[in-house]
């Protein structure tokens, strides 16, 4: 690995300061930037480390939302989101192993947008709000393609806010060893509509699976969507799995999320 | 400019000045001398480096070392040294042989640890769930698992550390491992050590030319630069010396991505500062042949002069008319079957260390599986007499037959020769994984027929195995697959043809079974189709063809004794009937998920193949008393330490206690063969027999004993009880020999075989070891995925010397046989790391019930027959046939993956 610098704020104001130099980066949990800089995928000069700021830690109710520090945790999130919002919980607690969990937090896996994370599915369906240093972004706007989103330079991620749904369930088709969502189905379902996410499918990154959302919002059965399909045209195909095999997971996990929802 | 990091390490204040950037697992091993952090893979994938920080168990690797600031870390060492837990964990590892090599075991433990302070007594889910970051590739996690759980209740069995043949005691060096002490290929050099980078070819087949090499090499901190020139005698190895043709440093041309061309000597920050582009190479792609069809095409690239059609030799077996007997068949079934490179994954990637000792001798530290045949490739590669030569293999973190081919030694003699100080070199596990040999992937053509009643009438293989870039052990697959193809049965009418192709690919080498569990894969799955054509039920089909003793083996040999794949396949039977009843019930109620049950059977022949392989061992008696064990077969996790010394001991009649125990090393040890073909309880076990009875027979002399006398021996003292007298045997007043013994006897044994004729007719192997597996699996029809439910293997060991350590062989090999029936596929450039090369992990594994056959082998130690390999040669074939009766469709390529399986399912729904 070569050298970079690593600054550690203590407060969101020190790390955009930190973030204002060149070639500087936010490093959330570092489960995922750690391992690309060893391969140098990336190579900035100099790492903010962002998990001295105690503002970004921890969740917390806020009327009928769920708000959830950037800083946090998967581990913290699948332990203490289980009563307010149990099928972010559980995705949470599926998310890699332990070591995984005790590191990586949702603000790092939301600001690097893997096309086969779990969490953008969740922020996606739950037509979350991302609160960064400078904006609220809806979620609708904040994922822009594979490892692509709506933040701007030096921009960090502080919160998420969760509307939360009647009734939800992640359905991911875990990869053996991994246990990246080879493909990952959230489906949320509101007062005014259900709204579906898609992970590990699309070479677009997560996507809403409108065809879905307006069958279910009719009728909210696994038997609604039988007549879809989705079509594997831009589908991810690779070792694990062509477009054609994605398209179809995308079905029956859609299918068994509404069922356990 | 490096700040100043402060923290506690298992309790003590630590300050360091770590590199900006720089891990927390470097930091804990180089600059904190915690080697019992293990470094696996640096992309918190394999969790052998996991460490406690703050309590919470995390990869170290992914910690740059400044986040520790102010924060608490705990290791292996001061868990077990200080959390009564840990010491728990410790004891049980070593009750249930939960550490085979040891690699993983420091993150197995720390985790388990972790688990254990926060929930006391764990259920199975949530052990398996706590460990599911930690790779294991020896032990098939079950024993881990257990042992945590046992750990937790301060349950379980304690085993005793004493014990004869056919005894469960612990292994020998089981306590260096749980407390992490053991050393392996990169725990022995001393920090700042100079170090080695390789420059590898990032293309599958290229020319390329150096640039200003002189300039390069004069940059600071560069003490060398290295490449074909710079070899002294022959830059080229090979595994089996007349197919020797893997150059140390390419020339010119590379024949494999990952072919290393270069290797840049410096001191570790040195090496730090360098960028790869920073080397002046330049390259050329050229067109490279991917797999057994381009590689047999027409006008296809050709990797070897004098090999024409990248053909690097064939083999043939065949006895009767196969032609004739299936033309007469009145039942034929035949496929093509398929599978793919599957890389060993060993925990440990290839490491080692390398000095000139003071009387201008190299000696090479080093994981490997062969020190002899290294120390004589290295006197090749050197043009150096191998008397100069010392090889002292390390621990080895897992082998499987990659690390019997050389990996860093050369690059660590070559380095250590040109700088004349001490060097070290560990490969970062893309390079082990792009680099080291691999399993063959295997495109075979199998035709079988049978007579109405059952009887096998007619079987013709047909085999292409991509043997990659270089021959390794690409003959040996060639030789092996033909003696084995027919499995364990009798077949009078046999064709067994295998060719061994090159491509620009990774050498494929020796893994666990040397092309037979590809072949078993083809065989036993068509004899599942074949009894269902007859009518037949799968276990009766195979018993009736079973082979028995006094009845001729393809290549024409006959055993009298120890044929004991009937006794395998019988201890099958109930529970085949059982699930076989219990999987109809299941599916009869009907949804998305159905149940299979699959079986297959296989064999193995122990030792090389119509070759001569023996094996030495010496002991003697010391004028202090110690009664020392020369013992040189290598310990690669498997249990050669603990095995062969109870073979000794037994035959001495001493206690394990009163031995000691000289471990391999060339300059001590006399040669115990390589670790490879299932062949060191075996051969060196006989070896280890005759030396203990000679010397046994000298002592008894000493003291006008009968050889009914009992040694009394231990502290120092050995006495002779015979006839209610005690002789006592005072050493130091012996005469003693250079070496300082005053008795010693040394011993070799060395299978008795027949060369194989042009028809493959002769004795190849003088045991066979057998077995039988049964598979139970439920497949989600709508995804296609595959759980496996639950195992059950039996293993005709002839006698198991070690119960214990005998069904930890059998776990493992199941547990690499469900990897590559299941997801195991290497592909050059796009699985080269531990996420997208899937290896099963702790939730992977299922339950397995070993059943040890002991059918006593008459040439064995005690009737031991050998074990290794046979755990995994009928796993892939058991599990494809357990799928193909869950969902009716028949896979025919390895891996089954929930990709393939579901396509496959969807074709048949059409």
């Amino acid at each position: 690995m070569y050298n970079f610098e690593i600054e550690r704020p203590g407060t969101i104001e020190e790390a955009v300061a930190a973030l204002a130099a060149e070639e500087a980066q936010a490093l959330g949990g570092g489960q995922t930037l750690i391992p690309t800089l060893k391969a140098r995928l990336a190579a900035p000069a100099k790492l903010v480390s962002l998990s001295g700021i105690a503002e970004l830690k921890g969740l917390r109710r806020e009327g009928d939302r769920l708000v959830i520090g950037s800083g946090t945790t998967h581990a913290e999130v699948a332990r203490e989101a289980a009563e307010a919002y149990p099928a972010l919980a559980a995705l949470a607690g599926g998310i890699g192993d332990p070591a995984v969990r005790n590191r990586g937090t949702i603000g790092g896996s939301l600001a690097n947008n893997d096309p086969s994370a779990c969490y953008p599915a969740a922020v996606l369906a739950s037509g979350a709000t991302v609160i960064t240093s400078t904006r609220e972004i809806a979620a609708d706007d904040f994922f822009q393609g594979m490892f692509t989103t709506a933040l701007d330079d030096g921009e960090i991620i502080t919160s998420v806010s969760f509307p939360v749904p009647q009734a939800a369930s992640y359905q991911k088709f875990e990869q053996p060893a991994s246990r990246f969502a080879l493909v990952g189905v959230f489906v949320a379902k509101f007062a005014d509509g259900v709204r579906v996410a898609v992970t590990g499918a699309s070479e677009d990154g997560v996507f809403r699976w409108s065809e879905a959302e307006a069958a279910l919002s009719e009728d909210f059965s696994a038997d609604a969507i039988s007549g879809l399909s989705v079509s594997p045209e831009g589908m991810i195909g690779d070792l694990h799995g062509t477009p054609e095999y994605r398209a179809h997971l995308v079905k029956v996990l859609t299918g068994r999320a509404v069922a356990a929802a | 400019m490096a700040e100043r990091t402060r923290f506690t390490l298992n309790g003590a204040a630590v300050e360091i000045a770590a590199a900006p950037g720089e891990r927390l697992s470097r930091v804990l091993r180089e600059r904190l001398g915690a080697r019992d952090v293990k470094v696996g893979c640096e992309a918190g994938d394999c969790g052998a480096c996991t460490v406690l920080l703050d309590g919470a168990p995390v990869c170290a690797c992914l910690v740059p070392a400044q986040r520790a600031q102010g924060r608490r870390v705990e290791t292996l060492s001061g868990l077990v040294a200080q959390d009564p837990r840990a010491r728990a964990l410790a004891e049980s590892f070593q009750d249930f042989a939960a550490a085979q090599c040891g690699f993983c075991t420091p993150g197995m433990m720390v985790a388990a640890t972790a688990l254990l302070r926060e929930t006391p007594a764990p259920d199975e889910a949530r052990v398996q769930e706590a460990l599911a970051g930690v790779l294991c590739r020896c032990t098939g996690y079950r024993k881990i698992v257990a042992a945590v759980m046992a750990a937790g209740r301060r349950a379980g069995r304690r085993r005793a550390a004493e014990g004869g043949v056919g005894t469960a005691i612990r292994r020998i060096d089981g306590a260096a491992k749980v407390e992490g002490r053991e050393a392996f290929g990169d725990d022995i050099a001393p920090p700042g050590t100079l170090e080695i980078r390789l420059v590898r070819s990032p293309h599958a087949h290229a020319a390329f030319t150096f640039g200003d090499l002189e300039t390069f090499a004069a940059r600071p901190g560069i003490e060398a630069v290295l490449t074909a020139r710079d070899i002294p005698g022959l830059n080229r190895f090979g595994v089996i010396p007349a197919f020797a043709d893997q150059p140390v440093f390419a020339e010119r041309l590379a024949r494999f991505r990952g072919e290393a061309v270069a290797a840049i000597v410096a001191a570790p920050e040195a090496l730090r500062a360098l960028a790869a582009e920073d080397f002046p190479v330049t390259w050329q792609e050229l067109p490279a042949v991917q797999g057994l069809a381009e590689a047999t095409a027409p006008g296809a690239p050709q990797l070897h002069e004098g090999r024409p059609g990248n053909l690097l030799c064939e083999g043939l077996v065949q006895c009767g008319d196969a032609p004739a007997a299936l033309a007469a068949a009145d039942v034929v079934v035949e496929g093509v079957f398929e599978t793919s490179f599957v890389e060993h994954a060993c925990i440990e990637p290839e490491a080692g260390f390398a000095r000139i000792d003071g009387e201008g001798r190299l000696e090479v530290h080093a994981c490997t599986q062969a020190p002899m045949m290294d120390r004589e490739a290295l006197a090749r590669i050197l043009s150096w007499p191998v008397e100069r030569i010392r090889i002292r293999p390390t621990a080895v973190g897992g082998g499987f037959g990659t690390k019997l081919d050389l990996s860093v030694q050369p690059f660590l003699a070559l380095a250590a020769i040109r700088t004349g100080r001490p060097v070290r070199l560990a490969y970062s596990r893309a390079e082990s994984m792009q680099s080291t040999t691999k399993r063959h992937p295997a495109r075979i053509h199998l035709t079988v027929g049978a007579a109405r009643d059952g009887r096998l009438r007619g079987f013709d293989f047909t085999g292409d195995f991509d043997t990659g870039a270089h021959a390794s052990w690409g003959p040996t697959v060639a030789d092996r697959v033909p003696v084995h193809a027919s499995g364990p049965y009798r077949v009078a009418d046999y064709r067994a043809r295998t060719r061994a192709i090159h491509t620009h690919a990774p050498p494929a080498g020796a893994f666990r079974g040397f092309g037979v569990p590809q072949a078993a894969f083809a065989q036993e799955c068509l004899f599942d189709e074949l009894a269902a054509k007859l009518g037949m039920d799968a276990l009766e089909f195979r018993l009736l063809n079973a082979l028995d003793e006094g009845a001729a083996t393809v290549c024409g040999q006959v055993f009298e004794r120890g044929v004991g794949i009937r006794a395998c396949l019988e201890a099958l039977r109930p529970g085949w009937a059982a699930e076989c009843a219990a999987a109809e019930d299941f599916n009869a109620g009907g949804g998305r998920r159905r149940r299979g049950v699959g079986l297959a059977a296989g064999w193995y022949g122990c030792g090389n193949t119509s070759q001569s392989g023996p094996s030495t061992i010496r002991a003697g008696l010391r004028a202090d008393g110690a009664l020392v064990l020369h013992q040189g077969a290598v310990d690669i996790g498997q249990g050669a330490n603990t095995v062969i010394a109870q073979i000794f001991a037994q035959a001495l009649g001493v206690p394990l206690s009163a031995l000691t125990l000289v471990g391999p090393d060339t300059d001590l040890t006399p040669d115990a063969g390589k670790t490879s073909a299932s062949r060191q309880t075996f051969v060196s076990g006989n070896a280890a027999r005759l030396a203990g009875e000679a010397l046994r027979a000298r002592i008894l002399r000493l003291a006008n004993a009968g050889p009914g006398a009992r040694l009394i021996a231990g502290g120092g003292r050995l006495g002779v009880l015979d006839n209610g007298k005690t002789h006592e045997i005072n050493p130091a007043r012996l005469p003693a020999d250079s070496e300082g013994y005053v008795l010693r006897a040394e011993k070799s044994w060395d299978p008795p075989t027949r060369a194989l004729d042009e028809n493959g007719q002769g004795a190849p192997y003088a045991q066979y070891g057998y077995g039988a597996q049964l598979a139970v699996v439920e497949v989600d029809m709508a995804l296609g995925t595959t759980r496996v439910l639950r195992m059950a293997a039996a293993h005709d060991v002839g006698r198991a010397i070690n119960p214990l350590l005998a069904e930890g062989q059998v776990e493992g090999g199941i547990a690499q046989g469900l990897g590559m029936a299941l997801m195991e596929e290497y592909v050059p450039g796009r699985s080269e790391n531990l996420h997208d090369y899937l290896i099963p992990t702790a939730g992977d594994v299922p339950p397995v019930e070993v059943m040890i056959i002991e059918e006593p082998d008459p040439l064995g130690p005690y009737g031991a027959k050998g074990l290794g390999e046979h755990a995994l040669v009928p796993t892939a074939a058991a599990l494809a046939n357990a799928i193909a009766a869950a969902t009716g469709v028949r896979p025919r390529r390895l891996p089954i993956t929930p990709a393939r399986l579901r396509a496959l399912i969807r074709a048949a729904e059409k």
